[in-house]
Protein backbone atom coordinates (compact mmCIF):
# COMPACT_ATOMS: atom_id res chain seq x y z
CA UNK A 1 0.00 0.00 0.00
CA UNK A 2 2.72 2.44 0.81
CA UNK A 3 3.69 2.51 -2.85
CA UNK A 4 0.39 4.19 -3.63
CA UNK A 5 1.20 7.04 -1.31
CA UNK A 6 4.62 7.98 -2.61
CA UNK A 7 3.41 11.46 -3.52
CA UNK A 8 2.48 12.25 0.06
CA UNK A 9 4.68 14.14 2.39
CA UNK A 10 6.01 11.98 5.15
CA UNK A 11 3.85 13.61 7.88
CA UNK A 12 0.76 13.26 5.68
CA UNK A 13 1.52 9.64 5.01
CA UNK A 14 1.94 8.91 8.69
CA UNK A 15 -1.28 10.74 9.55
CA UNK A 16 -3.24 8.93 6.84
CA UNK A 17 -1.97 5.55 7.98
CA UNK A 18 -2.81 6.46 11.57
CA UNK A 19 -6.40 7.30 10.65
CA UNK A 20 -6.67 4.03 8.76
CA UNK A 21 -5.25 2.20 11.80
CA UNK A 22 -2.45 0.74 9.75
CA UNK A 23 0.47 1.62 11.99
CA UNK A 24 2.29 -1.06 13.88
CA UNK A 25 2.66 -0.65 17.63
CA UNK A 26 6.21 0.54 17.13
CA UNK A 27 5.19 3.09 14.50
CA UNK A 28 2.44 4.36 16.77
CA UNK A 29 4.95 4.96 19.54
CA UNK A 30 7.25 6.82 17.18
CA UNK A 31 4.34 8.91 15.94
CA UNK A 32 3.20 9.84 19.42
CA UNK A 33 6.75 10.79 20.39
CA UNK A 34 6.91 13.15 17.39
CA UNK A 35 3.62 14.89 18.02
CA UNK A 36 5.02 17.12 20.76
CA UNK A 37 7.47 18.89 18.47
CA UNK A 38 6.21 18.25 14.93
CA UNK A 39 3.60 20.91 14.19
CA UNK A 40 2.79 19.85 10.56
CA UNK A 41 2.24 16.28 11.68
CA UNK A 42 0.07 17.37 14.60
CA UNK A 43 -2.01 19.63 12.37
CA UNK A 44 -2.48 16.98 9.69
CA UNK A 45 -3.44 14.35 12.21
CA UNK A 46 -5.89 16.60 14.03
CA UNK A 47 -7.62 17.66 10.80
CA UNK A 48 -8.00 14.08 9.62
CA UNK A 49 -9.30 12.88 12.96
CA UNK A 50 -11.83 15.73 13.08
CA UNK A 51 -12.96 14.86 9.58
CA UNK A 52 -13.40 11.17 10.38
CA UNK A 53 -15.21 11.96 13.62
CA UNK A 54 -17.58 14.51 12.09
CA UNK A 55 -18.30 12.33 9.06
CA UNK A 56 -19.30 9.37 11.21
CA UNK A 57 -21.77 11.62 13.04
CA UNK A 58 -23.46 13.12 9.99
CA UNK A 59 -27.20 12.66 10.41
CA UNK A 60 -28.77 10.13 8.12
CA UNK A 61 -31.63 11.37 5.98
CA UNK A 62 -35.08 10.35 7.13
CA UNK A 63 -36.67 7.40 5.45
CA UNK A 64 -40.04 8.71 4.30
CA UNK A 65 -43.18 7.15 5.68
CA UNK A 66 -44.50 4.58 3.27
CA UNK A 67 -41.07 3.78 1.82
CA UNK A 68 -41.35 0.03 2.42
CA UNK A 69 -44.88 -0.06 1.07
CA UNK A 70 -43.78 1.84 -2.03
CA UNK A 71 -40.94 -0.61 -2.63
CA UNK A 72 -43.24 -3.60 -2.26
CA UNK A 73 -45.75 -2.06 -4.65
CA UNK A 74 -42.98 -1.48 -7.18
CA UNK A 75 -41.73 -5.05 -6.82
CA UNK A 76 -45.27 -6.26 -7.35
CA UNK A 77 -45.60 -4.10 -10.43
CA UNK A 78 -42.26 -5.31 -11.77
CA UNK A 79 -43.30 -8.90 -11.23
CA UNK A 80 -46.62 -8.32 -12.91
CA UNK A 81 -44.94 -6.79 -15.94
CA UNK A 82 -42.43 -9.64 -16.06
CA UNK A 83 -45.02 -12.38 -15.85
CA UNK A 84 -47.81 -10.80 -17.84
CA UNK A 85 -50.11 -10.82 -14.89
CA UNK A 86 -50.34 -14.56 -14.36
CA UNK A 87 -47.77 -14.66 -11.64
CA UNK A 88 -49.49 -11.80 -9.91
CA UNK A 89 -52.34 -14.10 -9.03
CA UNK A 90 -50.03 -16.77 -7.72
CA UNK A 91 -47.13 -15.04 -6.02
CA UNK A 92 -47.73 -14.34 -2.35
CA UNK A 93 -45.51 -11.25 -2.73
CA UNK A 94 -48.21 -9.65 -4.75
CA UNK A 95 -51.06 -9.88 -2.31
CA UNK A 96 -52.19 -6.37 -1.45
CA UNK A 97 -51.13 -5.88 2.12
CA UNK A 98 -50.03 -2.89 4.09
CA UNK A 99 -46.75 -3.09 5.88
CA UNK A 100 -46.59 -0.38 8.49
CA UNK A 101 -43.35 1.54 8.41
CA UNK A 102 -42.58 4.41 10.64
CA UNK A 103 -39.08 5.39 11.71
CA UNK A 104 -38.61 6.02 15.37
CA UNK A 105 -39.02 9.71 15.82
CA UNK A 106 -35.98 10.18 17.95
CA UNK A 107 -34.85 13.34 16.21
CA UNK A 108 -38.30 14.87 16.25
CA UNK A 109 -38.69 14.00 19.88
CA UNK A 110 -35.38 15.64 20.58
CA UNK A 111 -36.55 18.67 18.66
CA UNK A 112 -39.19 19.34 21.26
CA UNK A 113 -37.50 21.48 23.81
CA UNK A 114 -38.51 21.17 27.40
CA UNK A 115 -39.57 24.70 28.20
CA UNK A 116 -43.18 24.83 29.26
CA UNK A 117 -45.20 27.84 28.29
CA UNK A 118 -48.86 28.70 28.53
CA UNK A 119 -50.01 29.59 25.08
CA UNK A 120 -53.27 29.47 23.22
CA UNK A 121 -53.06 27.70 19.91
CA UNK A 122 -55.42 28.10 17.00
CA UNK A 123 -54.97 24.88 15.11
CA UNK A 124 -56.28 24.68 11.59
CA UNK A 125 -56.82 21.85 9.21
CA UNK A 126 -53.75 20.98 7.16
CA UNK A 127 -54.26 22.46 3.73
CA UNK A 128 -51.43 20.48 2.25
CA UNK A 129 -51.92 17.22 4.05
CA UNK A 130 -53.02 14.38 1.86
CA UNK A 131 -54.90 12.77 4.71
CA UNK A 132 -55.29 15.07 7.65
CA UNK A 133 -57.23 12.60 9.69
CA UNK A 134 -54.11 10.96 11.02
CA UNK A 135 -52.54 14.22 12.07
CA UNK A 136 -53.35 15.63 15.44
CA UNK A 137 -53.06 19.24 14.45
CA UNK A 138 -53.94 20.91 17.74
CA UNK A 139 -54.70 18.74 20.72
CA UNK A 140 -56.78 20.28 23.42
CA UNK A 141 -54.81 22.25 25.91
CA UNK A 142 -55.08 20.67 29.31
CA UNK A 143 -52.93 20.87 32.42
CA UNK A 144 -51.47 17.52 31.35
CA UNK A 145 -50.42 18.72 27.92
CA UNK A 146 -48.54 21.99 28.28
CA UNK A 147 -47.11 23.63 25.22
CA UNK A 148 -43.48 22.94 24.39
CA UNK A 149 -41.05 25.28 22.72
CA UNK A 150 -39.82 23.83 19.46
CA UNK A 151 -36.96 25.45 17.61
CA UNK A 152 -36.74 24.99 13.86
CA UNK A 153 -33.61 25.84 11.93
CA UNK A 154 -32.74 25.65 8.25
CA UNK A 155 -29.66 26.54 6.23
CA UNK A 156 -30.61 28.84 3.35
CA UNK A 157 -27.62 31.00 2.44
CA UNK A 158 -29.22 32.83 -0.47
CA UNK A 159 -32.68 33.46 0.98
CA UNK A 160 -34.01 36.93 1.66
CA UNK A 161 -36.83 35.64 3.85
CA UNK A 162 -37.80 32.28 5.30
CA UNK A 163 -41.00 31.27 7.06
CA UNK A 164 -42.50 28.03 8.25
CA UNK A 165 -46.03 26.97 7.38
CA UNK A 166 -47.79 24.02 8.88
CA UNK A 167 -50.69 22.59 10.78
CA UNK A 168 -49.87 24.87 13.68
CA UNK A 169 -50.46 28.15 11.80
CA UNK A 170 -53.10 27.27 9.25
CA UNK A 171 -50.45 26.77 6.57
CA UNK A 172 -50.02 30.51 6.40
CA UNK A 173 -46.72 31.20 4.55
CA UNK A 174 -46.20 34.60 6.18
CA UNK A 175 -47.45 34.09 9.70
CA UNK A 176 -44.36 32.48 11.24
CA UNK A 177 -41.19 34.04 9.85
CA UNK A 178 -37.76 32.71 10.75
CA UNK A 179 -35.04 35.02 11.96
CA UNK A 180 -31.70 35.07 10.24
CA UNK A 181 -28.89 33.94 12.49
CA UNK A 182 -25.27 34.64 11.80
CA UNK A 183 -24.09 32.88 8.67
CA UNK A 184 -26.48 30.89 6.54
CA UNK A 185 -28.98 29.72 9.15
CA UNK A 186 -32.55 30.80 9.81
CA UNK A 187 -34.41 29.84 12.97
CA UNK A 188 -37.64 30.28 14.85
CA UNK A 189 -38.94 29.04 18.18
CA UNK A 190 -42.63 28.15 18.32
CA UNK A 191 -44.83 26.85 21.13
CA UNK A 192 -46.58 23.59 20.30
CA UNK A 193 -48.68 21.29 22.37
CA UNK A 194 -47.94 17.57 22.18
CA UNK A 195 -49.12 16.11 18.92
CA UNK A 196 -48.08 15.49 15.35
CA UNK A 197 -47.71 18.40 12.99
CA UNK A 198 -46.85 18.68 9.31
CA UNK A 199 -44.88 21.62 8.05
CA UNK A 200 -42.73 23.02 5.24
CA UNK A 201 -40.39 25.95 5.01
CA UNK A 202 -41.29 28.80 2.66
CA UNK A 203 -38.30 30.58 1.12
CA UNK A 204 -38.68 34.08 -0.29
CA UNK A 205 -42.44 33.83 -0.09
CA UNK A 206 -43.01 31.33 -2.87
CA UNK A 207 -40.56 28.45 -2.72
CA UNK A 208 -41.80 25.58 -0.55
CA UNK A 209 -38.87 23.59 0.81
CA UNK A 210 -39.16 20.22 2.51
CA UNK A 211 -37.04 19.56 5.56
CA UNK A 212 -34.62 16.92 4.25
CA UNK A 213 -33.53 15.89 7.72
CA UNK A 214 -37.02 15.35 9.08
CA UNK A 215 -37.39 11.91 10.55
CA UNK A 216 -40.80 11.39 9.01
CA UNK A 217 -42.50 12.78 5.97
CA UNK A 218 -45.89 12.52 4.34
CA UNK A 219 -47.04 13.02 0.79
CA UNK A 220 -48.64 16.45 0.56
CA UNK A 221 -50.75 15.58 -2.44
CA UNK A 222 -49.03 18.26 -4.52
CA UNK A 223 -45.99 16.26 -5.58
CA UNK A 224 -43.88 17.10 -2.58
CA UNK A 225 -43.65 15.96 0.99
CA UNK A 226 -44.37 17.63 4.29
CA UNK A 227 -42.11 17.04 7.25
CA UNK A 228 -43.83 15.55 10.25
CA UNK A 229 -42.94 16.86 13.68
CA UNK A 230 -43.85 14.62 16.58
CA UNK A 231 -43.99 16.70 19.74
CA UNK A 232 -44.09 14.54 22.82
CA UNK A 233 -45.13 15.73 26.28
CA UNK A 234 -42.39 16.38 28.73
CA UNK A 235 -41.90 13.50 31.13
CA UNK A 236 -41.70 14.77 34.67
CA UNK A 237 -39.93 12.71 37.31
CA UNK A 238 -42.16 11.10 39.90
CA UNK B 1 -22.68 -6.48 11.57
CA UNK B 2 -23.17 -9.00 14.33
CA UNK B 3 -23.23 -12.73 13.51
CA UNK B 4 -26.82 -12.78 14.78
CA UNK B 5 -27.86 -10.08 12.31
CA UNK B 6 -26.06 -11.82 9.44
CA UNK B 7 -27.74 -15.09 10.32
CA UNK B 8 -31.10 -13.40 10.60
CA UNK B 9 -30.52 -11.69 7.24
CA UNK B 10 -29.76 -15.02 5.61
CA UNK B 11 -32.94 -16.53 7.04
CA UNK B 12 -34.97 -13.56 5.81
CA UNK B 13 -33.40 -13.72 2.36
CA UNK B 14 -34.17 -17.43 2.10
CA UNK B 15 -37.74 -16.77 3.19
CA UNK B 16 -38.02 -13.94 0.67
CA UNK B 17 -36.64 -16.20 -2.05
CA UNK B 18 -39.49 -18.57 -1.24
CA UNK B 19 -41.94 -15.72 -1.73
CA UNK B 20 -42.38 -14.44 1.82
CA UNK B 21 -43.46 -10.84 1.34
CA UNK B 22 -43.09 -9.83 4.95
CA UNK B 23 -39.54 -11.17 5.03
CA UNK B 24 -38.52 -8.95 2.14
CA UNK B 25 -40.35 -6.03 3.71
CA UNK B 26 -38.37 -6.57 6.89
CA UNK B 27 -35.12 -6.50 4.93
CA UNK B 28 -36.17 -3.28 3.19
CA UNK B 29 -37.08 -1.67 6.50
CA UNK B 30 -33.82 -2.80 8.05
CA UNK B 31 -31.54 -1.44 5.34
CA UNK B 32 -33.51 1.53 4.01
CA UNK B 33 -31.67 4.02 6.27
CA UNK B 34 -28.25 2.82 5.09
CA UNK B 35 -29.16 2.68 1.42
CA UNK B 36 -30.91 6.05 1.50
CA UNK B 37 -27.85 7.46 3.25
CA UNK B 38 -25.47 6.45 0.45
CA UNK B 39 -27.82 7.47 -2.35
CA UNK B 40 -28.31 10.85 -0.67
CA UNK B 41 -24.58 11.44 -0.30
CA UNK B 42 -23.94 10.37 -3.86
CA UNK B 43 -26.80 12.18 -5.61
CA UNK B 44 -27.49 15.17 -3.39
CA UNK B 45 -31.11 15.66 -4.36
CA UNK B 46 -33.53 14.21 -1.82
CA UNK B 47 -36.06 13.09 -4.40
CA UNK B 48 -33.39 11.50 -6.62
CA UNK B 49 -31.90 9.74 -3.59
CA UNK B 50 -35.26 8.30 -2.55
CA UNK B 51 -36.02 7.14 -6.08
CA UNK B 52 -32.61 5.52 -6.33
CA UNK B 53 -32.99 3.81 -2.96
CA UNK B 54 -36.32 2.39 -4.07
CA UNK B 55 -34.82 1.26 -7.36
CA UNK B 56 -32.05 -0.45 -5.41
CA UNK B 57 -34.51 -2.55 -3.45
CA UNK B 58 -36.60 -3.32 -6.51
CA UNK B 59 -33.46 -4.48 -8.36
CA UNK B 60 -32.46 -6.54 -5.34
CA UNK B 61 -35.87 -8.17 -5.28
CA UNK B 62 -35.68 -8.97 -8.97
CA UNK B 63 -32.24 -10.51 -8.54
CA UNK B 64 -32.96 -12.18 -5.22
CA UNK B 65 -32.96 -15.69 -6.61
CA UNK B 66 -29.38 -15.15 -7.79
CA UNK B 67 -28.11 -14.04 -4.39
CA UNK B 68 -25.53 -16.66 -3.44
CA UNK B 69 -24.76 -15.74 0.16
CA UNK B 70 -21.08 -15.24 -0.68
CA UNK B 71 -21.36 -11.72 0.75
CA UNK B 72 -23.64 -10.17 3.31
CA UNK B 73 -27.02 -8.98 2.09
CA UNK B 74 -26.14 -5.47 3.20
CA UNK B 75 -22.92 -5.48 1.16
CA UNK B 76 -24.87 -6.74 -1.83
CA UNK B 77 -27.38 -3.90 -1.44
CA UNK B 78 -24.59 -1.36 -1.20
CA UNK B 79 -23.13 -2.70 -4.45
CA UNK B 80 -26.44 -2.39 -6.26
CA UNK B 81 -26.98 1.12 -4.87
CA UNK B 82 -23.50 2.31 -5.84
CA UNK B 83 -23.82 0.91 -9.35
CA UNK B 84 -27.13 2.67 -9.78
CA UNK B 85 -25.77 5.95 -8.44
CA UNK B 86 -22.76 5.73 -10.76
CA UNK B 87 -25.04 5.13 -13.75
CA UNK B 88 -27.23 8.03 -12.70
CA UNK B 89 -24.29 10.41 -12.32
CA UNK B 90 -22.97 9.40 -15.73
CA UNK B 91 -26.34 10.17 -17.29
CA UNK B 92 -26.45 13.64 -15.79
CA UNK B 93 -25.27 16.54 -17.84
CA UNK B 94 -22.44 18.33 -16.09
CA UNK B 95 -24.51 21.45 -15.54
CA UNK B 96 -27.15 19.50 -13.67
CA UNK B 97 -24.84 17.90 -11.13
CA UNK B 98 -25.68 19.70 -7.88
CA UNK B 99 -22.14 19.98 -6.61
CA UNK B 100 -22.55 23.34 -4.96
CA UNK B 101 -26.20 24.14 -5.33
CA UNK B 102 -27.11 25.42 -1.92
CA UNK B 103 -30.51 26.53 -3.05
CA UNK B 104 -31.86 23.20 -4.20
CA UNK B 105 -33.57 20.57 -2.14
CA UNK B 106 -30.12 19.27 -1.28
CA UNK B 107 -29.80 22.10 1.19
CA UNK B 108 -29.54 20.63 4.61
CA UNK B 109 -31.84 21.57 7.42
CA UNK B 110 -32.33 20.38 10.92
CA UNK B 111 -34.01 21.35 14.11
CA UNK B 112 -32.15 22.43 17.17
CA UNK B 113 -32.79 19.81 19.81
CA UNK B 114 -31.69 21.64 22.94
CA UNK B 115 -32.50 25.23 23.75
CA UNK B 116 -30.09 25.26 26.65
CA UNK B 117 -27.17 25.28 24.24
CA UNK B 118 -28.55 26.83 21.08
CA UNK B 119 -25.26 28.31 19.93
CA UNK B 120 -23.46 25.00 20.22
CA UNK B 121 -26.29 23.19 18.50
CA UNK B 122 -26.36 25.75 15.73
CA UNK B 123 -22.66 25.22 15.15
CA UNK B 124 -23.20 21.48 14.92
CA UNK B 125 -25.95 21.96 12.35
CA UNK B 126 -23.80 24.31 10.31
CA UNK B 127 -20.81 21.99 10.52
CA UNK B 128 -22.92 19.06 9.32
CA UNK B 129 -24.27 21.17 6.49
CA UNK B 130 -20.82 22.37 5.42
CA UNK B 131 -19.44 18.84 5.56
CA UNK B 132 -22.38 17.46 3.62
CA UNK B 133 -21.90 20.10 0.93
CA UNK B 134 -18.16 19.44 0.77
CA UNK B 135 -18.70 15.69 0.42
CA UNK B 136 -21.14 16.25 -2.43
CA UNK B 137 -18.62 18.50 -4.15
CA UNK B 138 -16.05 15.69 -4.28
CA UNK B 139 -15.44 13.98 -7.62
CA UNK B 140 -17.70 10.91 -7.72
CA UNK B 141 -14.90 8.35 -7.50
CA UNK B 142 -13.52 9.94 -4.36
CA UNK B 143 -16.99 10.59 -3.01
CA UNK B 144 -18.14 6.98 -3.18
CA UNK B 145 -14.99 5.76 -1.44
CA UNK B 146 -15.21 8.39 1.29
CA UNK B 147 -18.92 7.80 1.89
CA UNK B 148 -18.48 4.07 2.31
CA UNK B 149 -15.38 4.42 4.48
CA UNK B 150 -16.21 7.29 6.79
CA UNK B 151 -19.96 7.78 6.71
CA UNK B 152 -21.04 4.16 6.41
CA UNK B 153 -18.08 2.89 8.41
CA UNK B 154 -17.06 0.02 6.13
CA UNK B 155 -13.57 -1.44 5.93
CA UNK B 156 -11.49 -1.56 2.78
CA UNK B 157 -12.21 -5.24 2.10
CA UNK B 158 -15.95 -4.63 2.18
CA UNK B 159 -15.51 -1.57 -0.01
CA UNK B 160 -13.43 -3.57 -2.46
CA UNK B 161 -16.20 -6.14 -2.71
CA UNK B 162 -18.85 -3.46 -3.24
CA UNK B 163 -16.99 -1.31 -5.76
CA UNK B 164 -14.94 -4.01 -7.47
CA UNK B 165 -11.77 -2.00 -7.01
CA UNK B 166 -8.53 -3.11 -5.38
CA UNK B 167 -8.28 -2.05 -1.75
CA UNK B 168 -5.03 -0.17 -2.32
CA UNK B 169 -6.69 1.92 -5.00
CA UNK B 170 -9.54 2.62 -2.63
CA UNK B 171 -7.13 3.73 0.07
CA UNK B 172 -5.63 6.21 -2.34
CA UNK B 173 -9.07 7.54 -3.27
CA UNK B 174 -10.02 7.89 0.38
CA UNK B 175 -6.75 9.67 1.06
CA UNK B 176 -7.37 12.14 -1.75
CA UNK B 177 -10.94 12.67 -0.59
CA UNK B 178 -9.76 13.37 2.94
CA UNK B 179 -7.14 15.79 1.68
CA UNK B 180 -9.68 17.69 -0.43
CA UNK B 181 -12.17 17.79 2.41
CA UNK B 182 -9.62 18.99 4.95
CA UNK B 183 -8.71 21.79 2.57
CA UNK B 184 -12.28 22.82 1.85
CA UNK B 185 -13.25 22.71 5.54
CA UNK B 186 -10.10 24.39 6.83
CA UNK B 187 -12.02 27.60 7.50
CA UNK B 188 -14.05 25.75 10.14
CA UNK B 189 -11.00 24.83 12.18
CA UNK B 190 -11.37 26.29 15.62
CA UNK B 191 -14.73 27.81 14.86
CA UNK B 192 -16.82 24.71 15.39
CA UNK B 193 -14.53 22.16 16.85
Amino acid sequence: MTGDRTNMSEPDQLAQRFVDQELSAEERLQLLARLGHDEPLRTALLSLEHLAFDSARLPRPAVPAGFVGDVLRRTALASTEASGGHQARMNPFLKPRVLHWNLASAMALAAAAVLVVAVAMTGQAARFANDTSAIVSAPALTPDSPAMLVRLIIMQPDAKAVAVAGDFNGWNPTRTPLERLSGDAWAVTIPLRPGRYEYMFVVDGDRWVADPFATERRDDGFGSENAVLDVRPMVTPL
Amino acid sequence: MSPETASDDAALVRAAQRGDRDAFGTLVARYAPAILSVTSRMLGSTSDAEDMAQETFVAAYQALERFQFDASFKTWLYRIAMNKCTDSLRRRRPDTVPFEDGGSDSAAAATIPDLETPHWEYEQVELAWQLDQAVQALPPLYRESFVLKHIEGLDYDEMSHILGVHRDTLKMRVYKARTLLCRSLAHLEGAHR
